[in-house]
Formats: structure tokens, C-alpha cells, sequence
């Protein structure tokens, strides 16, 4: 297997902060790999090492096959978490600015720069100066300076952050339209749902240490979650009896509608076909898998107390300045 | 290789349009010409229409009872007007022969001259009483009365020397407060004037014969190099050598000033990571500096190209040895790569502009410094003091470039050794201000202190 990536014992300290620590990672090329974690977490410090503005104290880095990304710099595309533009600069002039920076020809690079803006609903900007437009219209300009070069390796930092629900829909689509070009992404996000809709593969960081390095498909299979939604069709109906069917173990109701947690070893298909023959169901769904929820369970397990799992799980479901995915 | 030279080029390239492709640009690159031209030509006119001319009394007491009498005249606004167009043919007696022809025209020096004072003479007997005289300088006047603008009071002697004395006695001047310094040079003018010419007269001497016998013309000198002969001008080589270290302070100022700005402000709004992620720091720092080293010289190129042609316009371009020119881009391009290293060094360090000052002022004053030595290098251009300073970084260049400008240039040798000197520590510096912009890029947050900067070169 072809590495885009690879990350051996890697070890950041700022002063007497570590940053990072014993960090192995090794994404295969043509992979959309999700960096996850709390702000803070070390995601920035570990891709501003992958592209050698940072370099690590210890360990090794290896980035489409070179030592360093500074001997591949033109292969890649990065969108770092803080970003921002030439205010004075007029768009074409910016886009193609960063595509010649990236090794294209001036033609080549002009020539790329409507089309882009169309592609992500800015048709006609490029004559506009970038202190002109709106912020998510710069966010998706910088993303296009990003990509104008069509990268082998895509690194954002933090993509969706700040963008409103439009943005991060025309974001999503380019990123995996990128993807199916055969680039190798890498984003890191402290929002879990936008890697869960995302990624083929999540690696979560925590107080500088990796604590997951799993595909999603295996993911959903080690953390099955072993709950089902079920809500009534008719609202006055009494589904007392749900508690008492084979294999459930706790059953929760919220507004109308039941939480049904069941055992270990329990098939909740043959749980869902009782429950909708006991009670004419309106939605009868089996939980998804939430990131927040398994990361929240390993760094919780043997060294938080629950006032520390609440806290976390605050820290990775709030927004905060980030959008959530359309 | 190749692709960092590329885009050092294109950073490079960049950096220039931004400075030069813009109306700000275009104002500040003519701003000072046109400053000049407005000191040089419209503020004398504007000074000269706007003086009222001086009118009031001016009492004498004489009691040599020879003086004021010829006084009257000598202070007769002709007179006055007279002496003035004398005195500014005198002073430009060496000057090169477009610039007196230019200066001595009649309406040129009807301006240099001005309205004479227009001022009336009371004679007051030889005994008056001097404290009353005082007391009539500090009289109120009606409004459209006369001043009381001066009391002369000659000393009895002051035309025939008293018995056994070789010395003359002079005279005492009296004047109010707020009175015109000018005023007091035109009195000791006329006083001056109407002694002599009743010393003369007292003596029975021919005037026209002792002012031939003291008149020695000052001889315009020549300076003879090797091969060449040209006309010494005092004046141009006195300018010169401040000249030239402004044309070098304001050169780095330009491109140092705007490399601060842009690399605050490329920080401030978070391009820098953006670029990083294209260019190595230390290929955006070169592409920066040589960018701005462009827009600089390009001004630079300007302001050499108006001198040159006003010299040319005034036939004096035989005056200026053609090879400064070159030493003056050479010791622009090694002081500019030093002082541009410190200011990109000082602009990744800091979050804002307002942070840049307190690094800033060291560097202020360095370039401030050929300033308060300019006059004392330029009159003793082989002194110790100003030899010695040709070799101390990073004022040596200032210093040589001064010495270059003046009447006696150095040795050859100095010069090229200035010149490695300066290369040396430019490279020096360099290096260190490479480190700092790498380490100072990416971090936000306290300004640092010069122990901070210290840390940061050793981690880089």
C-alpha cells in the first residue's frame, strides 16, 4: 500500500507544553482521512508539522514520499484553520497569485480561475477586489486557492469553520468531488458530525495523543450502539409492553418518543420487527453511530469521572464558530 | 532551485505591483519633488509678496556731528536696495554662470531684495539725555504713527581716533522688543558705510583709491583630477555629501517601512500561513526584500534621474563625478539588505504596528545617525573619527558614502573594504533576521522583547 502520509513516533513541545505526542499515522494515498478532537487537541500542530511550517522535535515524517513537505509543496493543496487573503487583491489575481506559488504557468493558472468560481457558485468575481466579498464567499476563494493546482494531498484544516449551511454544502461536494479526482484528503474538524458524514476513516487526537485510528465501517461495528428510536404512530397509544420484550433492557422516553436500549449480544433486527408488530410505529430506527459518543467513551474510560465525560462531550458538540453540516 | 528562485520571483514581483500599482504610490514618489520645488520656488515669491515693508523712526545721536548726515543716506531706501543687490552679486560670484545669470535678472533679484525698510531719521542734539532717548523706544505709538524702531548713539571717537590710540570708537544701537534681526544688519550696514566715508574724509584720503587697494578678489578654484580639470563649487560639494546619505536613509525607509507594514499586516490578516504552505519563510523573506528593494530603487532611479537634470539644466553636471552614482547603488543595495532583514524581522515578530515601535526605535536611531555625522565627515572627510566609522556596521556605508561626496574622497582601498564590511554584517544579520521571521511568523499573542528574539534565532 502506496502512502500518502506516514507519521512515526512524531513528538511536538512548545516550552514545557507537549503538543504532541509518540503520534504514528499513515494514510494510504487516495484515502479521505478525518483528524478529530476537542479544540486543542493538537489536530493544527500535527498538520502544520505534515506541512514543515512546524517541525517536530522527535520522530519521523514522511509526505507523498519525501522527507519533508517542502520537497513536495507543489503536490499539495492546504487550507489552513487560520486563513485569510490579500484584501486588496483582486480574486483572478489572488487564485492565480497562489496556482503560479504552486508551480503552474500564469496562462494555465488564469485560465482555471473562472471556472472554479463557477463550480462553487462565484461566477464573475474574479474582477472583484477580496475586501469586496462577503466572508463565506472568501472562505470558498480560499479553498479554490487550495485546489487550483489539483493537489495529490489535500490538507484542511478546520474547513467548515465560520461557513453558514450553503457554504458547507458547495465545501462538502468540492472536497469530495477532490476526492473522487484520487487526491488524498486529510481534514481535521472538532465537530464529529462532519467527519461521520465525511470520512472513510477517523483519527482522534487527544491531550496531544492519538486515542483512535479506525475506518468508519469498522467503527459502526466495534461501537454498535444497541439503541432504537421508536415512536408511536398514534399518539395516545400505551407501549407499557416494550420494556418487557426479550432483549430490551432499559427503555427511556422523551417527548413522545422512546429510547430502547438492549442487551449485549441482542439482534435489533428481530427487536425492530416485534416492536413494530407490538406498536404501529410512525419511525422505528436503529441509533447511528456518533463520533462524540465513542470519543467520549475512550477518553472517559478508567480516567474520567462523568462531570469530565459531560465537559468533553460539551467541548465536541458545540459548534461554537463552526457550522453544522447541511 | 530553480523552482525557489521562481518563487522568490513571483513573491518578489508581487510585492513590487502592490507598492508601485497604486495612486498612494504615484502621490509619495512625486510628494517630494514637489516639496522641493515649492521651498525652492514658490515659498521665496510667497515670502517675499507677503513681507510688508518695515516703516518706522529711527532716532541718532551723533555727537561727532559728521556721521548723520551721511547716515540719512545710507538709510535712503535706494541705498538700502544698493547694498542688497551688491551683497547678493557677491555671493554669487562662484556660482556656476546659468545660475547667476538665472539669479541676477531683474525680476530674480527684485525679489531677493525685496522692499526695502522705509525708515525716517531724527537727529537729536549731540547732549541729549540717552535715558530719555531709551524711554522714547518703548513710547506707544498711534496706530497709524511711526515705529520707534532704534536708538544710534555714536561714540565720540568714532571718526577720528582718540590722541595715542591706533582704534576707532564705534557706536551703541538701542532697540525695543520684537524688532527684525534684519533690521539691525541694515543699520550696521548704513552705520558702517557713513563712518568709513567721514573717516575717509576726515583723513583727506581718495575713497576709490583705498577701496581699490583693499579689494582682493576671492579667486573661483579649480580642481584638477587625474585627466580632467572642472571648476570647484564650494557650495555643491558642501550639499553633496548630504545628499547622497538622504538619498540612502530614504531609500531603506521606503522599502523598509513598507516591508514592516505588509509583513504586520500579512500576519494581522492571516495570509501568512496560507503562503507558507507555497514558499519556505525564508523564500518569502527574500521575495519580500528584493520586491520592496525594486520599488526602492525605482524611486531611487527617480530622484537621481530629476538631480541629474536639474544639474544638466543649470550646466553644472560636470561637477558630479559620475562613478558616486555607482558607489551610491552599491552601499544602497548592502545598508537596504540590513536595515530590510531587521525591519521583515521585527514585522513576523510583532502582532501590530503599534508593537513595531519599541524594536523600531534602535533602528531609528541608526538611521538617524548619519544625520548628526554628516557635517563633521563632511568637513574632515579623513579625519580618524570619520575613517573609523567607515568600518563599524551599519553606519560604515553612511560614513563612506559621505566621505565619497565630499571635496577629498578616500583611498580606493577604503572603500572596497567598507564595502566587504558591509556585505559581511548585511549577511550576518541577515541570517539572524531569517531565523526570527521563521519562528516569529506563526506565533501570535505578547510582543517580544529582544530576549524573546534572541530565544527564537537560537531555536530556529
Amino acid at each position: 500500500m502506496q502512502l500518502a502520509l506516514e507519521l512515526k513516533r512524531v513528538r511536538k513541545t512548545f516550552g514545557t507544553t507537549v503538543a504532541v505526542e509518540g503520534m504514528d499515522l499513515a494514510v494510504p494515498r487516495g484515502a479521505l482521512y478525518g483528524v478529530i478532537g476537542p479544540n486543542g487537541a493538537g489536530k493544527t500542530t500535527c498538520i502544520r508539522m505534515i506541512m514543515s511550517i512546524l517541525f517536530p522535535d522527535s520522530g519521523e515524517l514522511s509526505v507523498l514520499g519525501q522527507r519533508s513537505a517542502l520537497e513536495a509543496k507543489d503536490r499539495i493543496g492546504y487550507l489552513p484553520e487560520e486563513r485569510g487573503v490579500y484584501r486588496k487583491m483582486k480574486v483572478g489575481a489572488f487564485l492565480t497569485y497562489m496556482a503560479q506559488l504552486k508551480g503552474l504557468a500564469g496562462e494555465d493558472a488564469a485560465s482555471r480561475v473562472p471556472r472554479l468560481l463557477q463550480e462553487v457558485g462565484l461566477p464573475g468575481v474574479e474582477s472583484k477586489r477580496c475586501e469586496d466579498l462577503s466572508k463565506g464567499m472568501l472562505q470558498r476563494v480560499q479553498f479554490l486557492g487550495a485546489i487550483i493546482h489539483q493537489p495529490d494531498l489535500l490538507i484542511l484544516d478546520e474547513p467548515f469553520s465560520g461557513q453558514d449551511p450553503v457554504s458547507v454544502r458547495v465545501l462538502r461536494d468540492q472536497i469530495l468531488k477532490e476526492h473522487r479526482r484520487g487526491a488524498t484528503v486529510l481534514l481535521s474538524t472538532h465537530v464529529m458530525a462532519n467527519a461521520e458524514e465525511m470520512c472513510q476513516h477517523v483519527v482522534m487526537i487527544h491531550q496531544g495523543r492519538k486515542v483512535l485510528d479506525e475506518a468508519m465501517s469498522g467503527l459502526r461495528r466495534q461501537f454498535d450502539p444497541r439503541t432504537i428510536h421508536f415512536e408511536p404512530l398514534e399518539a395516545n397509544a400505551n407501549p407499557s409492553s416494550l420494556s418487557g420484550m426479550t432483549g430490551v433492557e432499559r427503555v427511556e422516553s422523551v417527548d413522545g418518543t422512546y429510547r430502547i436500549s438492549l442487551m449485549p449480544g441482542t439482534d435489533p433486527g428481530v427487536v425492530m420487527a416485534r416492536l413494530a408488530t407490538a406498536v404501529a410505529p410512525a419511525r422505528i430506527e436503529l441509533a447511528r453511530l456518533r463520533l462524540e459518543d465513542v470519543f467520549v467513551r475512550i477518553v472517559s474510560e478508567g480516567e474520567h469521572s462523568d462531570a469530565v465525560s459531560q465537559a468533553l462531550r460539551a467541548s465536541v458538540t458545540a459548534p461554537g464558530p463552526e457550522g453544522a453540516l447541511a | 532551485m530553480k523552482q525557489s528562485v521562481r518563487r522568490i520571483g513571483l513573491v518578489a514581483g508581487r510585492e513590487f505591483l502592490a507598492a508601485v500599482m497604486n495612486k498612494g504610490f504615484v502621490i509619495g514618489l512625486l510628494l517630494m519633488p514637489a516639496i522641493i520645488a515649492l521651498l525652492v520656488v514658490v515659498f521665496p515669491r510667497l515670502m517675499n509678496r507677503n513681507v510688508p515693508p518695515v516703516r518706522g523712526e529711527v532716532a541718532v545721536i551723533d555727537p561727532t556731528g559728521q556721521v548723520a548726515t551721511g547716515l540719512r543716506a545710507a538709510l535712503a531706501p535706494d541705498a538700502i536696495a544698493a547694498r542688497r543687490r551688491d551683497s547678493a552679486t557677491r555671493a554669487l560670484q562662484n556660482a556656476p554662470e546659468v545660475v547667476r545669470d538665472a539669479a541676477t535678472s531683474t525680476p530674480a533679484m527684485d525679489r531677493a531684495i525685496g522692499t526695502p525698510p522705509q525708515l525716517t531719521i531724527l537727529e537729536r542734539q549731540a547732549n541729549a539725555d540717552l535715558q530719555r532717548e531709551k524711554q522714547w523706544l518703548t513710547e506707544p505709538v498711534a496706530a497709524d504713527g511711526l515705529r520707534h524702531l532704534a536708538l544710534i548713539v555714536l561714540q565720540p571717537d568714532a571718526v577720528v581716533a582718540a590722541a595715542g590710540s591706533a582704534k576707532y570708537g564705534s557706536y551703541e544701537l538701542f532697540i525695543p522688543q520684537n524688532i527684525d534681526d534684519r533690521l539691525e544688519t541694515e543699520l550696521y550696514d548704513a552705520v558702517r558705510e557713513s563712518l568709513v566715508a567721514a573717516r575717509i574724509r576726515t583723513h583727506n584720503l581718495n575713497r576709490t583709491e583705498v577701496e581699490a587697494v583693499m579689494n582682493v578678489r576671492r579667486a573661483a578654484s579649480v580642481t584638477v583630477a587625474v585627466g580632467e580639470e572642472r571648476r570647484t563649487n564650494v557650495a555643491f560639494n558642501r550639499f553633496l555629501p548630504f545628499v547622497f546619505a538622504g538619498l540612502l536613509v530614504f531609500g531603506i525607509m521606503i522599502g523598509g517601512q513598507t516591508l514592516l507594514t505588509q509583513t504586520v499586516e500579512e500576519k494581522s490578516n492571516r495570509v501568512i500561513e496560507v503562503l507558507l504552505s507555497a514558499v519556505s519563510p525564508v523564500e518569502l523573506m527574500a521575495g519580500k526584500i528584493l520586491g520592496q528593494m525594486a520599488v526602492s530603487m525605482l524611486v531611487l532611479a527617480v530622484y537621481i534621474g530629476i538631480g541629474l537634470f536639474a544639474l544638466m539644466s543649470f550646466a553644472m553636471i560636470g561637477l558630479l563625478n559620475p562613478l558616486l552614482i555607482l558607489y551610491l547603488v552599491m552601499f544602497f543595495l548592502i545598508s537596504y539588505l540590513l536595515f530590510a532583514a531587521v525591519f521583515s524581522a521585527v514585522g513576523a515578530a510583532v502582532n501590530e504596528m503599534r508593537e513595531a515601535q519599541s524594536l523600531m526605535t534602535p533602528v531609528m536611531l541608526v538611521l538617524m545617525a548619519p544625520w548628526m555625522f554628516a557635517t563633521v565627515i563632511g568637513r574632515e572627510p579623513n579625519s580618524t573619527f570619520a575613517v573609523a566609522l567607515s568600518f563599524i556596521p551599519p553606519v560604515n556605508t553612511f560614513a563612506m558614502m559621505i566621505r565619497l561626496g565630499s571635496a577629498t574622497p578616500p583611498p580606493t582601498w577604503q572603500v572596497l573594504l567598507t564595502m566587504l564590511v558591509g556585505l559581511a554584517a548585511a549577511c550576518v544579520v541577515t541570517w539572524f533576521a531569517a531565523k526570527i521571521f521563521k519562528v516569529g511568523l506563526l506565533m501570535h499573542g505578547k510582543p517580544p522583547n529582544m530576549s524573546t528574539l534572541i530565544r527564537w534565532a537560537r531555536a530556529a
